[in-house]
């Protein structure tokens, strides 16, 4: 072993200007001083606190000790054996045009079917991308969709970012399967910063599942991404985030959805891993006809804390979105969805509308629901509702009165309860892998 | 056929659970196998509350006396082991489970009846439930909708017919199954118990019902009048006949506290 690396070994590594700075060795320099005036953001912006209403639930400072983590960013090898956990996950999927497989915020293999590469997908390292200097990256890159002015925490992943996925869709392209990220999170006590950048252009076609995991940590342990996704005039995208890490990963992630004219931009968000897990989730939509469906699904038991902050902003007149987040809430859980529709001046024609349901199913677990309008149109139809129920008894003697046994009956009322979201998004392996983990998780309560 | 009983009521008082009020006061029945009860009564009688009591519904409880199922006592049992037992009540109010198919719901039911570790033939089950299906002449795409998610009344009861077709039971206890029913609707209804009858003349029925009507189409063996949680009359079904001429004034005056 190298004199360097064993030094490397003993002095931790912290979140801080030196971090940035190895983090953009060998970048372009226009990357660079884009990762500096990050930092710069990031070290002039308070940590949100409790007192703002944003993160009002989700105590940042108790839940996330930023100063004691170490920057991920190297360690993960290409054609290392990829871990069991991983490599299980992946044989679950179905087929795909295209996977990208991250270990510990880098990038180790990249796969895209020969034909869509000869029609100019470009299925990438992020980090490569970005050095060379591919296509709009440059002007797209934290700048329009997740700029570091948009919060401590984009500041942070703008100048820390390690790697993570470029995907380009040229005019016309119809991608028929499923593209897909695996990421992976192996080292207690990190911080892993990656994003991802999806480009569909005119009436091109695109599914994109993001899924992380991790082991269970013993101290908390960050995963922070970001995902900019822009969809041009008439393209359909549908990007589905899977959050299933160890207890003891923290999950925080900001995701805006950027939809032009006749576009489709729809988002699901499963969270049922980690012990803290936070998505910040932006809808613009940014030209007429344009339509997002935003799903969400979370199922907490034992500790878990789950909070979902969701907007959608109706820029342009004539477009559609419809949001529809379930939750599940066993043990000391908590959930949070916090949720506003925007309807900006001269959005006429916009119909929005936001459901958030709660499922309580212990005496402990408490979600709060705040869904929110805002709305500077006229002729508009909006509508929001949310609802926190329980564990109905009528519903539950039913059930058992046809012989199910008390948790059998629970398990099916909840694997119902969350199957409305699935149901809505009904993408290859997606549901399947999914209600198998529910029902796993079910299995443990 | 075995000739002693499969249901035996005795001196049976229950209430609403954490009431002291007892609905019921004393109620005795035998049901052999084979046969068909029905009990009568106005509003308030307690035969709504019978029905609850021997499905184990945990919003009443029983203060005295006892049920048995083939000589196994049903109030110390679950709802659960009550159905494993044999125990099948048709709901007065089917309750909606939305996302759960009624496929699943009933797969899941006979997958509880086996012992740990056996697993459900799965294509046995799609056999069974198309045959069940076939049998009360029902669309095969039935099975496929979540469990009375969006049902008209009608198709409630349809459903709670099928599902006492895949499961089979030794008692059948119709709630008011015929309550709210338009004509077509309880002709369904009688046709599917009656075809039931007919595979399995060992199962024993309940039946429950405020109306005549559906005797017309469901013969019973014995009628019994309940008035103030007492049966205070069984007969044949000229009963029920009766009852619809003279209606419950009589007896509720006849047995007034």
């Amino acid at each position: 072993m190298s004199q360097v690396a064993a030094v490397r070994g003993d002095v931790r590594r912290a979140i801080g200007r030196e971090a940035v700075r190895e983090a953009g060795a060998g970048d372009p320099g226009w990357l660079r001083a884009r990762r500096e005036e990050a930092w710069e953001v990031y070290a002039a912006t308070p940590l949100p606190s409790t007192r703002s209403e944003e993160w009002r639930y989700t105590d940042v400072a108790k839940l996330l000790p930023l100063d004691g983590l170490e920057p991920a960013g190297g360690g993960a090898v290409r054609g290392a054996a990829l871990p069991d956990p991983l490599r299980r996950a992946m044989a679950q999927d179905r087929e795909s045009a295209g996977r990208v497989v991250e270990v510990d915020g880098r990038v180790v293999s990249v796969e895209l079917d020969d034909s869509l590469a000869a029609q100019g997908v470009v299925l990438s390292s992020l980090r490569q991308a970005a050095r060379r200097g591919v296509g709009d990256i440059e002007a797209l890159l934290a700048t329009r969709a997740v700029p570091a002015s948009d919060g401590k925490f984009s500041a942070l992943n703008a100048a820390l970012w390690s790697d993570g996925v470029f995907l380009y869709i040229p005019r016309g392209v119809r991608v028929e399967q499923t593209i897909r990220l695996s990421r992976w999170v192996s080292r207690p006590g990190t911080a892993t910063f990656t994003r991802i950048l999806i480009v569909a252009e005119e009436h091109s076609r695109l599914s994109f599942v993001d899924e992380i995991l991790s082991p269970d940590f013993d101290s908390a342990t960050l995963a922070c991404t970001v995902a900019e996704l822009f969809s041009r005039g008439g393209a359909q995208v549908q990007y589905v985030s899977l959050q299933r890490m160890g207890r003891g990963g923290v999950h925080l992630a900001n995701q805006r959805t950027l939809a032009e004219r006749d576009s489709t931009l729809d988002t699901l968000n499963v969270a049922l891993g980690g012990t803290v897990g936070r998505v910040d989730l932006n809808a613009r939509l940014l030209g007429p006809g344009a339509n997002s469906d935003m799903l969400g699904l979370y199922f907490g038991d034992a500790n878990q804390h789950f909070d979902f902050n969701t907007s959608q902003d109706h820029v342009a007149p004539n477009a559609h979105s419809d949001l529809l987040y379930k939750g599940a809430l066993d043990g000391r859980a908590r959930g949070v969805f916090r949720g506003i529709i925007r309807v900006h001046e001269g959005a006429q024609g916009t119909d929005a509308y936001q459901t958030n349901r709660n499922l309580i199913l212990s005496d402990e677990a408490i979600a709060t629901s705040l869904p929110n309008l805002e709305i500077e149109a006229d002729d508009v139809r909006c509508s929001h509702g949310a609802t926190v129920g329980q564990l109905d008894a009528e519903a539950l003697f039913y059930l058992m009165s046809r012989g199910l046994g008390r948790e059998q009956a629970e398990r099916l009322v909840v694997l119902g309860f969350l199957g409305e979201v699935l149901s809505r998004l009904p993408l290859g392996g997606v549901v399947e892998k999914v209600t198998r983990a529910i029902e796993a998780k079910l299995g443990h309560v | 056929m075995n000739d002693s009983p499969v249901l035996v009521v005795t001196g049976l008082a229950a209430g609403v659970a954490d009431e002291d009020l007892d609905i019921l006061k004393g109620v005795d029945l035998a049901i052999r196998p084979g046969e068909i009860h029905a009990i009568m009564g106005p509003n308030g009688s307690g035969k709504s509350t019978l029905a609850k009591v021997i499905a184990g519904h945990p919003g009443y409880e029983a203060t005295d006396g006892s049920a048995e199922l083939n000589g196994e006592d049903l109030l110390e049992m679950e709802p659960d082991e009550r159905a494993r037992a044999g125990v099948f009540m048709a709901f007065q109010y089917p309750v909606e489970i939305p996302g759960v198919s009624i496929a699943n719901f009933m797969r899941t039911a006979l997958q509880s009846r086996l012992e740990d570790g056996e697993e459900l033939d799965l294509f046995d089950f799609q056999e069974l439930l198309m045959e069940r299906m076939e049998l009360l002449d029902m669309d095969a795409s039935f099975a496929q909708r979540p469990v009375n998610d969006g049902f008209s009344g009608g198709e409630k009861k349809r459903n709670e017919i099928l599902q006492m077709a895949v499961l089979n039971p030794a008692l059948a206890v119709m709630d008011e199954t015929d309550s709210g029913l338009d004509i077509d609707a309880l002709k369904v209804v009688a046709h599917g118990v009656n075809t039931l009858r007919k595979e399995n003349p060992e199962m024993a029925v309940l039946l429950i019902t405020h109306y005549q009507r559906i005797l017309n189409h469901i013969v019973p063996d014995r009628v019994h009048v309940m008035v103030g949680g007492r049966i205070v009359e069984s007969g044949g079904p000229q009963i029920a006949l009766e009852l619809e001429a003279q209606g419950y004034e009589e007896y509720r005056k006849a047995h007034a506290a």
